[in-house]
């Protein structure tokens, strides 16, 4: 190409390369550069004052304490379970492979603190499953407590372990079974290649799934607000919330200045396992059979164990969710004429519900669609164009995805509740939180997306005699619109039900779903919180389902 | 021949995949240092069969018999798990382990059958010597070119001091220079060892310099079996004849059979004598290899030179035979002109039904 045939559209690159810079610069930068000064910043100017606080308070040692054992012990499960899990669909003969993939992927797509709900309306204390246990033995009260430390992990443990299943089986169905076959041929034993064979190609997953596990409990608020507040057992995040409502703003912005050094070291780590997977790349032939191994007798037993565990996963709690959804009362005897719609109703008649359906859907499209706009660009100038700023774009665009959303919220505070600018109070700072947190989902979809279509293909169409404009019109944008479109639903799921930042950024008037469910769970109103979470639990799998059609199974659960 | 001369023995195997027959009723034997060749299409079974033969895919039917020692039947509830047949294999695409150095993937039988440290030490010198890795000892595959991996993996076969091994293919990922260099190699390290190798190609120029005897299969069944220049020389049919080397096929009419001798006629009505064994009369096809068609200017049918293609050593020229065309090679020094007018003599040829 010459610098004539560039033309105009060089210099429109650069305009908008530079509206996107500026964009990111004041919406992401500037409020998250904010909390790390804040954390160090006390009446004497620059100190570390803040972290001493952090550090000399128990109550506050004692979250942290917390919230690494939690996560710890959450990932160690995580890590056990869906490494085991993934071994048996994909290496054995166990029956209704892509069945089980499936159930085991469910509570995956369910937002974390509707599972917390769910799981307080089997176990709690009036629960299902606790009045079934009471009327078996006849005893007073169940043995378990699920608002409790132990409940935290088991719940926690729940929501993560799908991330482990999903990268382990990746790994697992990548490796060429041929490796293994060659341990047989060498006189291994099935176990002994096992160990000695697929164990070491699959622990970079392993370990890999097992951060990305770790990140996403030791980040979660949900979970651990609503089934740790009752026993006053805190971790870091829930404690950042109670800071913030007192508001103790220095000691919030430092404590999540601590978290997000914590997740970030973990997703660093994580990156470069990623990256070294091409150190295990060496020619493999074209023939991968899936080489199975038979279970023998345990073929059913385990077949069995795994739809239980699955079932107890995300099939009976989303079941319970339904269920209290359209029961009269809480503790009504379960019987069809203690069945009502009434619930419904109310959620649609109180102002309450239908501003937060009207908010979130609002937000929700608001989020995906700036943030697939500015993604799809950053990514044309970035691999397209090829321009070195462009590069820092998407740098700059990408860092929210290490930056735990309890931060984020504290970011918007500091940066939109003075003048000039004020945003805190009305729905516009959950705008703005949203679009920090989404960002870097769309800028990665859109470079996966822009990366499919090779660019011979824009280059004929130049050579034809098209502009560049045609060739946007006429070239990219049919073939990259699929993948577009399932990017706009993947961050339009999330940003829908979207709690964390939510719960610490609403005021009176701009709630949202996340935010009301909450509130109505935490006041006591069980069945109101269940109709409104199983109106979001249908809306995210009709997406789901939209999802995966639209990149024909590639995405999605 | 003893039975403990035979390394492998596969008797009437057939493998199915749920209706599709892959391996079809197939028998054959290797015997001690011997280099066997299954040469066959893609697809035709190769790799199935020696799987059967290695553990890793249970037959439908039939037995396998390795060292004597019956490891696979069906019918007599026997199989003898991979790891305990013993056999050396190099998988077609390796299959070194990324993540061992080559060290590593070389001793790892060692290591699995408990032998001393001492003992590693001097086998694994033995093998990085004899193929030629020393110095890359200590590095991971994916730092090593393909013939490098194709040695790993041939180096690990080898340090099993098996009495068998199966080669599936194992030259061809490799470019087309380094293949010619492994051939020999390979034919080397087997005179060597003494090792039975079953060789697995579909190269049918790799087969023939190579084995001492070739099995050509097609369609899952074993089509004909015989050394190299048995079946170059009297194919059993038409595919095997079509598979190996180059071959001329011309429709005919065998008109009468006179001392040994058939009189045929071909499609432009010239008529021609091959020293053939009795096969009938009516419609055959003739099948004549380029080197047994002598072109020249006295003897034999009129034909035409279509193209002339100079090779150095040879000419390898398409001539005209009424519709036919035939492929006939020369030397260098009797060279004919394109479109030029000359006679063709058939000096020996097989009759198919
Ligand atoms: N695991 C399998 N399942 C189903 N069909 C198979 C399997 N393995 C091989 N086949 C089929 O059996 C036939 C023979 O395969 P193979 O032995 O690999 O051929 P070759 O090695 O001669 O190229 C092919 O048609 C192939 O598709
Ligand atoms: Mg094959």
């Amino acid at each position: 190409m010459n610098s004539a045939s560039l033309g105009r559209s060089f210099d429109v690159r650069y305009v908008i390369t530079a509206a996107i810079g500026l964009f990111f610069a004041v919406v992401i930068v500037f409020p998250l550069s904010l909390v790390i000064a804040k954390s160090f910043s006390s009446d004497s100017g620059l100190s570390l004052a803040n972290y001493g606080r952090v550090f000399s308070d128990a109550a506050n040692l004692k979250a942290l304490w917390n919230s690494v054992w939690v996560s710890v012990l959450s990932t160690a499960i995580c890590v056990a379970a869906g490494s085991l899990l993934a071994m048996l669909v994909i290496r054995t003969d166990i029956p209704a492979k892509s069945f089980l993939r499936l159930l085991l992927l469910l509570p995956y797509g369910i937002p974390p603190f509707i599972g917390a709900i769910a799981w307080s309306q089997l176990f709690g204390p009036a629960g299902y499953v606790s009045k079934l246990y009471m009327s078996i033995t006849g005893a007073a009260s169940a043995p378990w407590n699920i608002y409790s430390p132990g409940g935290v992990v088991l719940v926690l443990s729940i929501y993560q372990f799908p991330v482990v299943f999903i990268t382990v089986s990746g790994a697992l169905g990548r490796i060429d079974t041929s490796l293994e076959e060659a341990a047989r041929m060498s006189g291994a034993s099935p176990f002994k290649t096992l160990l000695d064979i697929t164990l070491p190609l699959i622990t970079p997953a392993i370990v890999a799934g097992g951060l990305l596990a770790f990140v996403g409990c030791i980040c979660n608020f949900g979970i651990p607000a609503l089934l740790g507040f009752r026993a006053r057992f805190f971790v870091l995040t829930t404690k950042i919330y109670s800071a913030l409502s007192i508001p103790d703003m220095p000691i919030a912005a430092a404590m999540s200045v601590i978290l997000a050094f914590v997740s970030g070291l973990a997703l660093v780590l994580q990156r470069r396992l990623e990256r070294e997977k091409h150190r295990y790349a060496v020619i493999s032939g074209k023939s991968v059979r899936p080489q199975t191994m038979s279970l023998g007798a345990a073929r059913i037993p385990l077949f069995v164990m795994v739809i239980a565990v699955a079932l107890f996963a995300g099939v009976v709690p989303i079941a319970s969710m339904i269920l209290t959804s359209f029961i009269k009362y809480w503790g009504a005897p379960l019987a069809l004429k203690s069945m009502t719609l009434d619930h419904y109703k109310y959620v649609l008649r109180i102002p309450i519900g239908a501003r937060a359906f009207r908010n979130s859907l609002f937000l929700a499209v608001g989020t995906a669609t700036i943030t697939m706009t500015t993604g799809a660009f950053v990514s044309y100038m970035c691999i397209r164009a090829r321009l070195v700023v462009a590069r820092v774009l998407d740098f700059l665009g990408t860092i929210p995805y290490a930056v735990p959303h309890t931060m984020i919220a504290i970011a918007m505070i500091l940066a939109w509740s003075r003048p000039p600018i004020v945003l805190y109070g009305t729905i516009w700072v959950l705008l703005a939180a949203y679009l920090v947190t989404y960002m870097p989902f769309s800028i990665r979809t859109t470079n996966a997306t822009l990366q499919q279509v090779h660019i011979s293909l824009e280059e004929a169409a130049r050579v034809s005699g098209a502009r560049w404009s045609d060739t946007m019109r006429d070239i990219v944008l049919p073939l990259i619109k699929p993948g577009l479109a399932a990017g706009w639903v993947l961050v339009f799921m999330p940003a829908f039900r979207e709690l964390t930042m939510s719960v610490l950024l609403w005021s009176q008037g701009a709630e949202t779903l996340g935010v009301v469910i909450y509130n109505m769970q935490d006041a006591g109103y069980t069945q109101i919180a269940a109709a409104l979470s199983t109106v979001v639990l249908l809306i995210i799998f009709a997406g789901n389902a939209l999802v995966r059609r639209l990149s024909r199974g590639e995405i999605g659960f | 021949m003893a039975d403990w001369l035979e390394r492998i023995r596969v008797l009437k195997l057939t493998k199915k995949f749920g209706s599709y027959t892959a391996v079809d009723n197939v028998t054959f034997t290797v015997r001690k240092n011997e280099f066997f060749s299954l040469l066959g299409p893609s697809g035709c079974g190769k790799t199935t069969t020696l799987r059967c033969i290695a553990g890793l895919e249970q037959p439908t039917s039939g037995e396998v018999y390795v060292g004597g020692r019956l490891v696979s039947s069906l019918e007599k509830g026997v199989m003898v798990p991979p790891e305990r047949r013993g056999i050396g294999m190099v998988f077609q695409n390796y299959a070194v382990w990324p993540h061992m150095t080559v060290e590593q993937n070389i001793a790892y039988p060692l290591k699995i059958a408990r032998v001393s440290k001492v003992k590693i030490r001097s086998t694994l010198s033995n093998i990085v010597d004899l193929l030629k890795l020393s110095g890359l000892e200590k590095r991971y595959p994916a730092e090593l070119s393909g013939g490098q991996q194709q040695r790993v993996a041939l180096g690990r076969a080898l340090a099993m001091d098996p009495e068998v091994m199966l080669l599936d293919e194992p030259l061809s990922n490799l470019d087309a220079k380094l293949r010619e260099q492994m051939r020999f190699e390979l034919k080397d390290l087997q005179r060597k060892t003494g090792i039975a190798i079953l060789y697995v190609t579909h190269d049918q120029v790799e087969a023939m310099a190579m084995s001492d005897r070739v099995a050509v299969m097609n369609g899952g069944v074993i089509i004909q079996e015989g050394t190299p220049y048995e079946i170059y020389k009297s194919p059993a049919t038409k595919f095997v004849a079509d598979f190996i080397g180059t071959m001329n096929f011309l429709p005919c009419e065998v008109v009468e059979w006179r001392n040994g001798c058939a009189v045929l006629r071909l499609r432009n009505g010239s008529v021609v004598r091959i020293n053939s064994p009795e096969v009938g009369r009516g419609s055959h096809t003739l099948a004549v290899r380029p080197e047994d068609l002598l072109l020249n200017r006295e003897k034999g049918v009129d034909c035409q030179v279509d193209v002339a293609i100079f090779l150095g050593n040879a000419v390898d020229y398409r001539v005209k035979l009424g519709d036919d065309i035939l492929r006939v090679q020369t030397s260098a020094d009797n060279r004919f002109e394109q479109g030029e007018k000359a006679k063709l003599e058939v000096q020996r040829g097989i009759l198919f039904p």
